[in-house]
């Protein structure tokens, strides 16, 4: 709950900050929030889960979509640092590979949290901006929920629910977008972020399984220049 | 400046966000189905302590794997049945066995009144064949003088009636009913055609010995006749050998006059061995495929007995689990290639008659276990099997008097870490095993949207 005050505490003042510098397009110096969705797309290669399990047992991950606040700075009129805040996006984890059909085993909650720097084409201006950016991504993953198959096929009649972890993850991101610029202060935001992501998930069997999720982001948003 | 660390303030505020989440936990832990009973006919391998009493009780065994909870050594030293991991998962009781007792001899606490428990529900019994009431173990199949365990070995058709007369004629549509047998049909037969060919080969062995014998002997026919005379009585002792016999017919023609045998012996003993072996063998060869035709007819039989007895009568879930693939079983693999091969389409002939006959029943899952059987023998790693051709309990007479897997526990296993190995004796599951069984189970009745 602090934390949430944190951020609103943060964003009036940066909204002060921006009102401060006076600056009329999105140029160096300047805040920008957007708000709108963003699509989670996990791009599964599932490894094997560890003995004992049939071979080729593996899993894969549903997306999702939730609301998303994207802040961005701009360090120059050509470079800025963006970064998102949202509610933490939930996925289904399904049986593949052997154990395909067996449908969900399970979910988790991912947050990532991310920094990009960006480099915006043409000027501050321009009604339409596209961009790149790079950043670094820290995976979380919280929530994570077993169920019933999950138990019936790794630990049946053990009288222990299997429960598993997903190991949170340092790692980069890459960004192309697109800003349009619809009035001096609002414009429109759509974004792709592609991130590396390998982590793995370990049973409360001792079992493991090597999880890349890659996972493809989908942002549409809707801002106001500060 | 300010405005970086303003930014980084944003960033750290956005990971912030992620804290207070909670970790891990098992989530919903209820079945899709509640089932209200599980039933379960089969043999051994479903059998949760038929025998468990008397002299087997007491020697520390009544299922057919590691016996006794032994978790305490290694926690997959269970003891535990498919049955039972299965009846756990699924919030039902423990399955109990819906007879005990013994039949055998009495001095070995093996004779123990056959008691029928009308509140249990797993029938299955090691020896147990699908129609035909006399299984491994059957005091009628007892050898004179020897020790008899004297299973009931009550067929699985016998066991469905015993259910039906039990439950009014039916079964409830919310019972599971696991069925499961086959094993006992091509162990039986399997012995009685090694029998035969043994005979074969005893016979040929005693035809090639006189003919190559009696010539030498002082006189031909006399010689003959006490050459016969000594092979029968060598061979009607128990501690009967090819060699001894090979022994016995060499002295008896010496004794009769000849005068090469004994110089001879050796090569005599050689032809006549060679004979032996070609005659058994040839018998395998031609009788081999009648097991395969039999093995094909109880597949068909099982089949039925699912659909016009299990079904007809109201089931709503069953379980048909295939043979699985004895011939990678420690007692096939130490028999020759050609009977692994035979082992191999006996239990092919009955799958596939099985398979045949559930083929289409909606309210029928097959399991398949022959084929993960067999990937398990060649491909053992990822099953987390550590050894698929040794037994885990040690057979030896001295440690165990049955031999079996009935009687094994943690005192009699073979020495070292035992507890991931496939199979407790020559054909049964370690409790290890057992779990893969029920996983497997588990997994295919997730897939077919029981669970």
């Amino acid at each position: 709950m602090n934390v949430s005050k944190n951020v609103v505490k943060l964003l009036v003042a940066a909204g002060t900050l921006a009102i401060a510098t006076g600056a009329a397009a999105q140029s160096k110096g300047q805040f920008t929030v957007s708000v709108g969705a963003n699509m989670l797309k996990p791009d599964v290669t599932s490894g094997d889960i560890s003995a004992p399990a049939l071979p080729h047992s593996q899993g894969d991950v549903s997306k999702d979509t939730q609301p998303v606040m994207v802040i961005n700075y701009g360090l120059t009129d050509n470079i800025s640092l963006e970064s998102a805040i949202g509610t933490p996006y939930k996925h289904k984890i399904y049986g593949a590979g052997a154990i395909a059909g067996t449908g969900q085993l399970g979910t988790v909650q991912a947050l990532p949290a991310i920094a990009l720097v960006q480099y915006r084409f043409f000027s501050p201006d321009s009604m339409i901006r596209p961009f790149v950016g790079l950043g670094v991504t820290y995976a979380m993953f919280q929530k994570e929920r077993g169920s019933f198959a999950m138990t019936a096929l790794t630990n049946p009649g053990g009288g222990t629910p299997t429960t598993f972890s997903i190991d949170n993850k340092w790692t980069y991101s890459g960004q192309v977008g697109l800003q349009v610029n619809v009035t001096p202060k609002w414009f429109l935001n759509a974004s792709y972020i592609k991130t590396k992501l390998s982590t793995d998930v370990h049973f409360s069997t001792g079992q493991y399984q090597h999880m890349k999720l890659d996972p493809d982001s989908y942002i549409l948003s809707v801002g106001y220049k500060f | 400046m300010r405005k970086t660390s303003f930014a980084l303030a944003l960033l750290t505020a956005a990971v912030l966000t992620a804290c207070g989440g909670s970790g891990p936990s098992a989530g919903n832990q209820t079945p899709k189905t509640k089932f209200s009973n599980q039933i379960t006919f089969g043999d051994s391998l479903s059998d949760v302590g038929t025998y468990a009493v008397g002299g087997v009780a007491a020697l520390g065994g009544g299922q057919y794997t590691i016996n006794g909870n032994n978790t305490s050594v290694s926690p997959e030293l269970t003891g535990k049945n498919y049955t039972t991991l299965i009846a756990a998962q699924l919030g039902l009781p423990a399955p109990c066995a819906a007879q005990t007792g013994l039949q055998g001899t009495a001095s070995a606490g093996f004779s123990v009144t056959v008691t029928d428990h009308p509140e249990c529900f797993n029938y299955a019994q090691g020896g147990a064949r699908v129609t035909n009431p006399i299984g491994p173990g059957n005091k009628a199949l007892d050898k004179p003088g020897a020790v008899s365990l004297g299973q009931m070995t009550v067929p699985v058709v016998t066991q469905i009636a015993n259910h039906l007369k039990k439950s009014g004629g039916k079964f409830k549509s919310d019972e599971l009913v696991i069925v499961m047998a086959g094993g006992n049909d091509a162990l039986e037969q399997l012995g009685e055609l090694s029998a035969a060919a043994t005979a074969a080969g005893g016979q040929a062995l005693a035809q090639s010995l006189v003919t190559q014998l009696a010539p030498g002997t002082a006189n031909p026919a006399t010689g003959a006749a006490a050459i016969g005379a000594a092979i029968q009585a060598e061979a009607a002792k128990p501690t009967a050998t090819p060699q001894s016999i090979i022994t016995a017919a060499v002295t008896a023609a010496a004794q009769n006059g000849s005068t090469t045998a004994v110089a001879n012996a050796a090569a005599i003993g050689t032809t006549a061995g060679a004979a032996a072996t070609a005659a058994g063998n040839a018998y395998s060869a031609a009788h081999g495929p009648d097991l395969v035709k039999n093995m094909a007819t109880a597949g068909a039989e099982l089949g039925a007995l699912v659909k016009n007895q299990i079904l007809a009568n109201g089931a709503g879930y069953v379980v048909v689990n295939n043979l699985p693939d004895v011939s990678i079983s420690p007692s096939a693999k130490a028999q020759s290639a050609d009977t692994q091969k035979l082992i191999a389409a006996m239990v092919d002939a009955f799958n596939s008659q099985l398979k045949t006959a559930v083929a289409g029943e909606a309210k029928v899952l097959y399991v398949d276990l022959a084929t993960v059987s067999h990937d398990q023998a060649t491909n053992p790693g990822p099953y987390g099997l550590t050894n698929t051709t040794d037994t885990a309990c040690d057979l030896t007479p001295a440690k165990n008097p049955l031999g079996s897997s009935l009687v094994c526990n943690a005192k009699n296993l073979k020495s070292g870490d035992v507890s991931h190995y496939m199979f407790a004796d020559a054909v049964h599951p370690t409790p290890f095993e057992y779990a893969l069984i029920a996983r497997y189970v588990l997994e295919q009745m997730t897939v077919k949207g029981w669970l």
